[in-house]
């Protein structure tokens, strides 16, 4: 079968609407929940240590800006490259930028001992710390996303009663080729530099390479053009119309594929020069231990590379996969999934098996273990809940996707 | 009874306009609270330019910025009997009462050749500290003396430094310490402040000891008051403490004395303690 038929009857559109709002704001407020339990009694409720002193939330902010990645992709193609045929996904791709980044620093106020100081590193500059640039680099491209989000929000008539916004909002949408170069700049620096974020640590053979970089931003492309395309294929899916044409559809998957390539491509020869190739004494060490006490080999091996990564690429570049509701919809969940459990293996492989610094041999074989406890998970929850309920209400009173072929109602 | 009788002041006749309208009245007590809330903050809140500028200043150790001195420690690993005492005094002076938060840690080891030795480390106040270059705040850094100092009220608790650090000498203040130190009075007095919840603590080589000493004329290393606790407490000498920059330095002595290493050396952070293996060879 070629065309997935889920879209929703219009006589029942009201009711599961409505079921569809009222689980994400019981989600929602579970989140709250947990949110404010945890800036009362502090992060002592996470299954957080001295030893992975990282965990959940900080892969939940990797994954909602390497998914957030989308607008940055399809701004620079449509504003700053011109190539117009994309024109019609931008907006979708700015809203769920926007999503991922607002949910990224919703998980980040979470995370932080002392969110009431969220204001430091901008006052107080180490020039030297990745984690500064970067922190400087979102609150800027927040900023981006919010100005080239405001002419979209405008449209909605509850705006009518002020007609100085969308004039503007239609100043600011001119200006669209220089938020785009703005916005392309600081993604190239802060995506990657996440990555650096581990790379650069000298002391954790596992992460101190170079071409974490490089990864990250790779993989945050093609994560970000599978969020925005799988997000406005499934709003199209089941309201029933047609959004984007067949072709352009087939196009932005062809261009997944390709960023998923070019990160495959990296991960191979990443994969072999420092494991296959070579022998590195602390990587080896905290390989074998990440093998005897958890489960990140066969996670690396069958979530990142294979279904994440060879299985939705084969499907991206077979027209007759490609072309297949059902197989694409896999292929760009799969390319997402891939990435979120890319960035948690990431982030807690060079924690769990920490490096041995003793003179001494016992400490050898002990790896520092994590689990997130149930209050990590509703808070987590909660901001996803967050996302989807803002995506929803956008899609329904905001003018994310071009109606003009809308078929009358 | 109140209610009742201000219920009729309530309906107001209709057409005629009260001064001030509930709406107008919550605007303008809002607009106030909020103007008096941004006025205390910026005044003499935590936003004030007092409150910033004490953050933004950094000890060295020295008044203009530079240091003469370059403290170091060794830890004798051959003569150490594994006592604890060092582990104890640390949590009495910088007032650690939890266990798990120790700044000075000490555990039970074995050498690749089968013998027991007791492993202890502080912090090693790095050269390259990895700790310090990735803070995002600046709220650690390496003082001219050579100290790898931390700025408690400017840490933001996104414990970067601790995943940055190879030895595991970074803690997090998970939830609030309150509890009673046991090891006071026995093992010594507090002599700083406990930290807030939410903020990275680490060991200081007990700055306090040393700038203090200092100001009095004394020398650390060789003067008790002027010398990190756990130097002082070691009852076989297993720890030394001094100034590299000093020849006469009881760390400079030793040193020259003894075959040393340090932890890692391949990680690249040059750190500044200094250890004698446990097993000394033709021993």
């Amino acid at each position: 079968m070629l065309k997935l038929d889920i879209s929703i009857p219009k006589e029942g559109r009201q009711r599961v609407w409505w079921i569809w709002i009222g689980v994400l704001g019981l989600l929602l407020a579970v989140g709250l929940f947990g949110a404010i339990r945890v800036l009362v009694k502090g992060l002592q409720v996470t299954g957080l240590s001295d030893q992975v002193p990282w965990g959940l939330w900080i892969t939940q902010d990797l994954s909602s800006i390497a998914t957030g990645a989308g607008a940055f992709t399809f701004s620079a193609i449509v504003y700053l490259f011109r190539i117009k045929k994309y024109r019609p996904i931008a907006r979708a791709a700015v809203f769920v930028g926007f999503l991922g980044y607002s949910s990224a620093m919703l998980s980040l106020a979470m995370d932080i001992g002392r969110p009431d100081r969220f204001w430091h590193p901008l006052v107080f500059w180490n020039v030297h710390s990745v984690l500064w640039e970067i922190t400087w680099c979102v609150i800027l491209y927040s900023t981006v996303l919010i100005l080239e989000f405001l002419p979209i929000l405008f449209e909605n008539s509850y705006f009518d009663r002020w007609p100085k916004l969308r004039v503007y909002g239609g100043m600011i949408h001119k200006a669209a080729p220089i938020f785009a170069g703005i916005g392309l700049g600081l993604s190239l620096l802060h995506q990657s530099s996440l990555g650096a974020t581990y790379g650069v640590l000298s002391g954790r053979a596992i992460w101190y390479k170079p071409s974490l970089p490089v990864m990250f931003i790779l993989s945050a492309v093609a994560g970000g053009i599978s969020m925005t395309l799988l997000l406005t294929v499934l709003v199209s899916k089941l309201t029933g119309r047609q959004i984007i044409t067949e072709e352009l559809r087939s196009d932005i998957s062809r261009l997944a594929g390709f960023a998923l390539l070019a990160y495959l491509y990296l991960k191979l020869w990443d994969w072999a020069a420092t494991s296959y190739y070579s022998h590195s004494p602390g990587a080896t060490q905290a390989l074998a231990l990440l093998q005897t006490t958890t489960p990140y080999t066969r996670t690396f091996w069958w979530i990142e590379i294979v279904i994440g990564g060879i299985l939705p690429a084969l499907i991206l570049f077979t027209d007759r996969f490609r072309k297949n509701d059902r197989y694409l919809l896999f292929a760009l969940a799969a390319i997402v999934v891939g990435v979120t459990v890319n960035r948690w293996n990431v982030t807690l492989s060079g924690l769990v098996a920490p490096p041995h610094w003793s003179p001494g041999v016992l400490g050898r074989i002990i790896s520092a273990p994590y689990l997130p406890t149930w209050n990590e998970i509703i808070v987590s929850l909660g901001i996803i809940a967050y996302a989807l309920l803002t995506f929803s209400f956008g899609v329904r009173y905001l003018p994310i996707f071009p109606r003009k072929d809308e078929p009358s109602h | 009874m109140i209610f009742k009788k201000k219920r009729p002041a309530k309906q107001k006749p209709a057409g005629k306009k009260p001064l001030v309208s509930r709406k107008e009245f919550l605007g303008i007590a809002g607009a106030t609270g909020a103007a008096a809330l941004v006025t205390q903050l910026i005044t003499t809140g935590p936003l004030s330019p007092e409150a910033i500028k004490g953050i933004g200043e950094r000890t060295h150790g020295a008044e203009d910025g530079k240091s003469k001195h370059k403290w170091s420690m060794a830890i004798d690993l051959s003569s150490c009997i594994g006592c604890q005492y060092c582990v104890w005094t640390c949590q009495a002076t910088n007032d650690v009462p939890d266990d798990d938060m120790r700044w000075n840690i000490g555990f039970p080891e074995k050498t690749e050749t089968g013998s027991d030795f007791f492993m202890t480390r502080p912090c090693l106040h790095c050269e390259e500290a990895p700790c310090v270059k990735v803070c995002p705040v600046g709220a650690t850094w390496i003082r001219a003396d050579g100290i790898v100092a931390m700025d408690y009220n400017r840490c933001i608790g996104c414990r970067y430094c601790e995943v940055a650090c190879p030895y595991d000498v970074r803690r997090f203040n998970w939830k609030p310490s309150t509890a009673k130190n046991n090891y006071q009075p026995t093992w010594g007095s507090p002599e700083i402040e406990r930290r807030a919840r939410g903020v990275v603590e680490k060991c200081t080589f007990c700055n306090q000891r040393i700038d203090r000493g200092i100001e009095f004329g004394l020398t650390p290393g060789i003067d008790r008051e002027a010398t990190p606790a756990c130097v002082n407490i070691c009852p076989v000498n297993a720890r030394v403490f001094g100034d590299l920059n000093d020849p006469e330095s009881p760390i400079s002595i030793f040193l020259a004395e003894n075959d040393t290493f340090r932890l890692r050396e391949d990680f690249g952070t040059e750190p500044k303690v200094h250890y004698v293996r446990p097993e000394k060879e033709n021993a």
